[in-house]
């Protein structure tokens, strides 16, 4: 029973089952399936998806949607883990958004969703964030890892204010800040002060996983 | 008034007039039952004068489908955009075809494909080559390139219209963000010319704060206004290319209401770029059959049935990243199916390496590829003179039309000529060093920013543009943005 359960969890991100997902997920947990290894079911599905889209295998819209499966399966998943007191393990904790000015979704949620699959805990602040949310976000999370996008060349120097305002609020040295986007680069990012810089959204999960010693 | 190219066929239709009517009928269903958010009170207040639905915590308009009607019928089926130099003024509509020059984020250069930050005086060369170009008639915002080296970058739109400016006679538009509008409105003004507007749409249904101010700045200045609401199916409009446009309709029509409550009768010139994901990296995908057909279903709709002036930005880049034969070939046919099927306003000249870059040397290759699409939608004359039927009698079955008066008096007429393109024999060729296009092009740009000279402002004028440029830099310090 337990297994099948599992390889339904397992099915329901392949297949990109978003209208089943959050079913097949209450599901598992009546059938009494111990949380963390179906936790670990859909993300070893997802990272799937995400080593595919690296190699050309699957596209955007699979990713999109495998994570869309994962929005809704995961509370339900998570809410037992923690009724039953368990603790999930992740790679580190991500606070990533798109700049204030900025209202660019779709490389940001790439990234998002490959840091996810990758094994992350991602706290999504969205599109158009401003300085402020950001700063307020990384007391409240504690995150190992601020990851910033902004894709236009007005809004870029907005990263550089966000760094700055950890610099003020004595929180540098607290989280690693990765930038990307479409007017940045390595020399830019080093201009800001940024600990590391992706050019495209699978970069952006190798310099995480670096700059946290991950191999 | 520069001239332009004049269509002398109906433009390519590739919808039914039903299938048209669909896609208006869709367009006024979504402004009426979804709105639109103007991310400005003073915009919803307008909108709410006129009859609109506003939702003040959403930012959302509803827009009666009578009021999008009055609006398209308010809006003038042409209107004069005047240049500092009277010759170089416009007047966008009707069966006119105008280019805009391209733009690009930096410099690429041309032999290696490398992208870097351009320096003041290669923006100003790069304005001058295309000042000099007959077929360039305008340039947009942030041309040729978005960064100037050592120019903040929240100074890049005014420096760069002041660039313009100085090294052009011929009309601009201006840009939206961050206050741009004003110093640019200030420089047009202090050149006595107009400049465009520009009030873009972030899709999918929105309008930032910065363009809705632009809006009532460059209305109050009574300049003409571009619109625009670039996106990517598949991602900000729905991947089809029928709810694409249905999508993107409606966006634009949302801020043709807007524009129309605010000053009715004012110019509009809509602008089509639209382009589908790559999704494989979530990039744009310049050049491809969608953005194609998504431009000729847009010129068919706003062409004809909406009858607004309208401009096709598809041929503006290609995601080639050096001068090659896919760079030709991703902007060639989209230049030219926005031809055939009805824009007054091409941008071609000088984008390559998708947004990234641009290059002068391109924009001279370029100028020969927008004579030709010129010259074809011009068509020929059919008349007695043309036929010549008394010509082809008497040369019958043997002589020649060389040595006929007709092909003296048309022979420079029927054909475009490419400056640029080879057209000697391998014999020629061979002895004349093997040139490419690029090389020819190459001693293009040096002849020309050797020798043209465009129309310089008057010292009172030039004084002007600095002080406006100083008074936006202690703007911006002020509020802490350099």
């Amino acid at each position: 029973m337990s297994e099948r359960a599992l390889e339904n969890l397992r099915s329901i991100v392949l297949d990109f089952d978003i209208d089943n997902a959050e079913k097949v997920a209450k599901e598992a947990v009546s059938q009494n399936v111990d949380p963390l290894e179906a936790a670990k079911a859909l993300t070893d599905a997802i990272r799937e998806i995400g080593d595919g889209f690296e190699k050309g295998d699957y596209f955007l819209p699979d990713l999109v949607c495998a994570a869309e499966v994962l929005k809704k399966a995961i509370p339900v998943i998570t809410e037992e883990i923690q009724k039953q007191g368990k603790k999930s393990g992740s790679l580190g904790k991500v606070v990533i958004g798109t700049v204030f000015g900025d209202i660019h979704s779709i490389g940001k949620g790439m990234v998002s969703t490959l840091l996810y699959a990758a094994g992350f805990e991602v706290i999504d602040l969205g599109i158009n964030v401003k300085s402020d949310a950001f700063l307020d976000a990384i007391k409240e999370h504690r995150p190992d890892i601020l990851a910033m996008s902004a894709l236009l060349t007005t809004t870029a120097m907005e990263q550089k204010n966000v760094i700055e305002g950890l610099k003020k609020e004595k929180l540098r040295d607290k989280v690693k800040v990765i930038v990307g986007g479409s007017p940045i680069n390595q020399e830019f990012a080093d201009s800001i002060g940024a600990d590391g810089y992706g050019a495209t959204a699978p970069d952006g999960v190798k310099v995480a996983k670096s700059l946290l010693g991950i191999e | 008034m520069q001239k332009g190219f004049k269509r002398n066929f109906e433009p390519l239709k590739i919808l039914t007039d039903s299938q048209v009517e669909q896609i208006h009928a869709a367009s006024l269903n979504v402004l009426e039952e979804v709105g639109f958010k103007f991310e400005s009170e003073k915009a919803l207040k307008v909108l709410e004068e006129h009859g609109c639905t506003v939702d003040y915590q959403t930012m959302i308009a509803k827009i009666p489908a009578s009021l999008t009607e009055w609006a398209i019928s308010k809006t003038p089926s042409s209107f004069y955009l005047k240049a500092r130099d009277p010759e170089k003024s416009l007047r966008f509509g009707g069966n006119t075809l105008y280019f805009f020059n391209s733009a690009g984020a930096r410099y690429v250069d041309i032999d290696t494909g490398t992208v870097t930050m351009p320096t003041l005086e290669q923006n100003n060369l790069g304005v001058i080559v295309s000042d000099a170009l007959d077929s360039v008639n305008a340039f947009p915002s942030y041309t040729p390139y978005f960064e100037i080296e050592g120019v903040p970058p929240v100074m890049s739109c005014p420096v760069s219209c002041a660039q313009r400016h100085r090294f052009s006679s011929k009309p601009s538009r201006g840009a939206q963000p961050t206050y741009s509008y004003i110093w640019e409105t200030m420089i047009a003004q202090a050149c006595d010319a107009q400049i465009m507007g520009c009030v873009e749409g972030a899709a999918p249904l929105s309008l930032a704060e910065d363009p809705c101010n632009a809006a009532f700045h460059y209305l109050e200045a009574g300049f003409p206004i571009y619109i625009a609401s670039g996106s990517i199916m598949g991602g900000s409009h729905p991947i089809t290319i029928a709810g694409a446009s249905v999508s993107h309709n409606a966006e634009l029509l949302a801020i043709i209401v807007f524009l129309q409550c605010i000053r009715p009768g004012s110019g509009v010139i809509a602008n089509n770029f639209v382009t589908a994901m790559n999704m494989a990296t979530g990039d744009l995908n310049f050049g491809t059959s969608a953005t194609s057909l998504h431009q000729m279903a847009f010129n068919q709709i706003w062409h004809s049935y909406y009858k607004i002036p309208i401009n096709n930005t598809g041929s503006a880049f290609s995601n080639a990243k050096i001068i090659d034969y896919q760079l030709g070939a991703e902007k060639l046919p989209l230049a030219m199916s926005s031809a055939l099927s009805g824009a007054n306003l091409i941008v071609l000249h000088g984008g390559v390496t998708a947004e990234l870059a641009y290059n002068p040397i391109l924009a001279i290759i370029d100028d020969d590829i927008a004579n030709t699409i010129g010259r074809i939608v011009e068509g020929f004359n059919v008349n007695d003179e043309t036929i010549g039927l008394d010509v082809i009698k008497q040369v019958g079955a043997s002589g020649t039309f060389l040595s006929s008066r007709q092909t003296r008096n048309f022979w420079k007429t029927e054909d475009y000529m490419p400056k640029m393109f080879d057209k000697t024999g391998y014999k020629e060729w061979v002895e004349n060093g093997r040139k490419t296009v690029i090389d020819k092009a190459k001693q293009k740009y040096e002849e020309i920013i050797s020798t043209h000279k465009p129309l310089p402002l008057d010292d009172g004028q030039d004084k002007e543009i600095d002080k406006i440029l100083k008074e936006a830099e202690k703007f911006y310090k002020k509020k802490g943005l350099i």
